[in-house]
């Protein structure tokens, strides 16, 4: 890769709940050369959203970007309530129980969503947002300024299940089902929306060999990584009967990156906001006319990751993780 | 079922061998009860239970119909009563229709039970598809009024009942809404023990519905009723849109279908044609879904396509409202999920679409 200079570099916030596979993301975004990350903000969903402050500040610290401002996030969905956090597949502490110690640098002032809008109107038609956790944060930007729908570049979102079963219950998959009424808002915005559901991430895995690989390779965050992911791969070995771990914030990240590794189809997405499927994510594939009104007419379709090209966003996630 | 045999009534088929006795509940738009055997017969004797049909416009009629003849004309199959439910058209006008069709064809000796006019939770607030069906669902031909009459006993009723004469033996084949059903679970608790198997047309598995983007149409109808009978621990097999649209009668199939004498075929010719036009304007497709005939099939002969089993549920509120929702119960999620512990189904995962239009013009082109 060239020197940064000659590169163009898109600005990313990362919306993110610290996470494992977070975690790798955000310290895959921090060595790729096309991204500039601008912030991060935080969101409750694999710990508290307190939490995910915390990691996120211990992850810009070990990436060497301690200056990349972190702004919290709401602690709770759009309704209020007790947020659903999965501690146990990403441990107590969102790290794979790693327990490291307290970060050195502090949160900025700004709440999640009043930084998503100063740094969108700031940089109109220029900001990608990454949103790898619930959509709290992202549906409050859009409450907040009516112009954020417009002005965002792209809002890349980790989320759904989309004619698969979820991960949460056979209806929903886990980052939508943490804030259903915020999907429905952010899908229904109008904004320029790339949706990856786990039927796309889930194609795409590290077995325990890619893992040993990674271990044994000279990647600048190798051993931090595997020492990480030991927890959140024998969850997986648990719960999928499968040994390695899936790759959902990575390839939602390479989605961003390299949209062209992927297809997508176009169609309104509507999410399930009450009764046993709360948290279903139901697209329109537009193959038949409707003789009547329904809850998909008239928004905007947004566009369903559809395929993905598996060895080459394996091989993209592979060299960043193994970067020396 | 030497037993079923002995007491059944339809005079036809003489050489007595194991049918399956069917009831269709229909909305014809038309259903059919079938009656089928446990064991595997060397030859049939087809035990026609019933139909739940529904009032649906004409246009469904021409479906129903079509289910309904080809359950007629099936030797594995014995028709024993046809029980009416709304959807196509009013419960009512379902009730005319189905003993209109079996007017038409001789066959009035099968019972038709009427069926409830409202959904489980009593709305009346129905969505009645005429637009797909026409107007009394027979294709908008206006057909004269049927000179016989449905029994006395509700399509409930007429369900346990024949479920208790014929314990393991009765197949219902369910073309419509399934509030006959739910109203026959709470009416008899052993009913899903006793009732031999329900054949199921609805649902959409992992494709988006018919009504709207997440709802197909007979679920649509009585989603809590839908859910009550998929998790009812019945004998299930659910046959969805993901199957039956791959079922499609082409225009040269009917003009085949016109070239035959038979009966049956000249009837259907003539109801076709509202149903040809509402899936040039819906779908863009020269040709016509056959949604009730393919799950008569699946009754007939469960080889013509591929299962999978688990758990169905039905969302009954909300904008997905009669969403199903399959669990395969492969995957162990990390807390219990509203699908953990229930009666598992069977839905259907593939059809050998030419087999299945070959089977239903091979039975409709050739008279008694």
């Amino acid at each position: 890769m060239g020197s940064n200079e000659q590169i163009h570099r898109d600005k990313v916030i990362i919306d993110t709940d610290p996470g494992i596979d977070d975690s790798m993301t955000i310290l895959m975004a921090f060595r790729a050369p096309t991204v500039e990350i601008i912030g991060l903000t935080t969101i409750f969903g694999n710990v508290s959203t307190q939490n995910a402050t915390k990691n996120a500040l211990l992850l810009c610290e070990r990436a060497g970007h301690p200056e990349v401002p972190v702004a919290e996030g709401s602690p709770e969905p759009l309704k209020g309530g007790e947020p659903r956090v999965a501690d146990f597949v990403h441990g107590s502490d969102g790290l794979g129980n790693l327990f490291l110690p307290a970060p050195t640098t502090k949160k900025v002032d700004e709440s999640a969503a009043e930084f998503m809008v100063n740094k969108v109107s700031q940089f109109p038609g220029e900001v990608f947002v990454l949103a790898l956790g619930p959509l709290t944060n992202v549906a409050l930007a859009i409450k907040r300024d009516s112009s954020f729908a417009s002005k965002v570049k792209k809002i890349v979102v980790l989320g759904g299940a989309f004619f698969t079963a979820g991960n949460v219950n056979p209806a929903a998959e886990a980052n939508i089902y943490g804030d259903p009424d915020a999907a429905d808002v952010v899908f229904t915005s109008g904004a320029d929306i790339d949706v990856v559901g786990i039927n796309i991430t889930t194609q795409v895995c590290l077995t325990d060999e890619d893992l040993l690989e990674l271990r044994n390779s000279k990647g600048k965050h190798a051993q931090f990584l595997c020492d990480m992911c030991k927890f959140y791969r024998d969850w997986h070995a648990k719960s999928d009967g499968f040994h390695g771990i899936f790759l959902h914030d990575p390839v939602s990240f390479t989605a961003l990156v390299h949209p062209e590794y992927f297809t997508f189809k176009k169609g309104v997405v509507r999410v399930e906001t009450e009764g046993i499927c709360t948290g279903h994510t139901l697209m329109d594939q537009g193959l038949k006319r409707w003789n009547s009104e329904n809850p998909w007419s008239g928004y905007k379709p947004i566009s369903v990751a559809w395929t993905v090209d598996v060895p080459k966003v394996l091989a993209f996630v592979k060299k960043l993780l193994m970067a020396p | 079922m030497a037993t079923a045999a002995a007491v059944k009534s339809p005079p036809e088929e003489e050489k007595v061998m194991t049918k399956k006795k069917i009831i269709i509940d229909t909305d014809p738009g038309i259903g059919l009860v079938l009656l089928l055997p446990s064991l595997p017969p060397p030859s049939f004797f087809p035990f026609l239970v019933f139909f739940v049909t529904d009032d649906a416009p004409r246009a469904c009629i021409a479906d129903d119909a079509m289910a309904i003849f080809v359950a007629l004309r099936s030797p594995e199959l014995e028709v024993i009563g046809l029980t009416t439910i709304f959807g196509n058209v009013y419960t009512t006008l379902a009730t005319r229709n189905a003993l209109h069709l079996l007017e038409t064809v001789g066959r009035t000796d099968i019972p038709v039970a009427e069926g409830s006019p409202v959904t489980i939770k009593k709305a009346t607030k129905l969505r009645i598809a005429s637009f797909v069906h026409g107007s009394d669902g027979l294709g908008n031909q206006n057909f004269p009024p049927p000179n016989g009459k449905a029994i006395d006993q509700s399509a409930a009723a007429f369900l346990v009942e024949q479920a208790n004469l014929y314990p393991g033996q009765v197949t219902v084949v369910a073309l419509g809404p399934l509030t006959n059903l739910a109203l026959a679970i709470e009416l008899d608790h052993s009913f899903p023990k006793k009732i031999g198997q329900i054949v199921i047309l609805g649902g959409a598995y992992s494709v988006n519905g018919n009504v709207n983007p997440a709802a197909e149409a007979n679920i649509f109808g009585d989603p809590d009723a839908a859910d009550i009978v998929f998790t009812s621990g019945a004998d299930i097999l659910a046959v969805g849109i993901n199957i039956t649209h791959q079922v499609v009668f082409s225009d040269t199939d009917r003009k085949k279908l016109e070239q035959s004498d038979s009966k049956y075929a000249r009837y259907l010719c003539k109801i076709l044609g509202l149903y040809y036009d509402y899936h040039m304007d819906a779908y863009s497709t020269k040709g016509v879904y056959l949604h009730d005939p393919t799950t008569v099939l699946a009754a007939v002969d469960p080889s013509l396509m591929t299962y999978t089993e688990g758990v169905v549920r039905v969302q009954t509120v909300g904008i997905t409202k009669g969403l199903t929702i399959f669990d395969n119960t492969k995957k162990r999620y990390g807390e219990i999920t509203e699908w953990t512990g229930k009666p598992t189904v069977k839905v259907a995962v593939t059809v050998d679409a030419p087999a299945v239009v070959e089977l239903i013009m091979k039975r409709l082109t050739t008279d008694d």
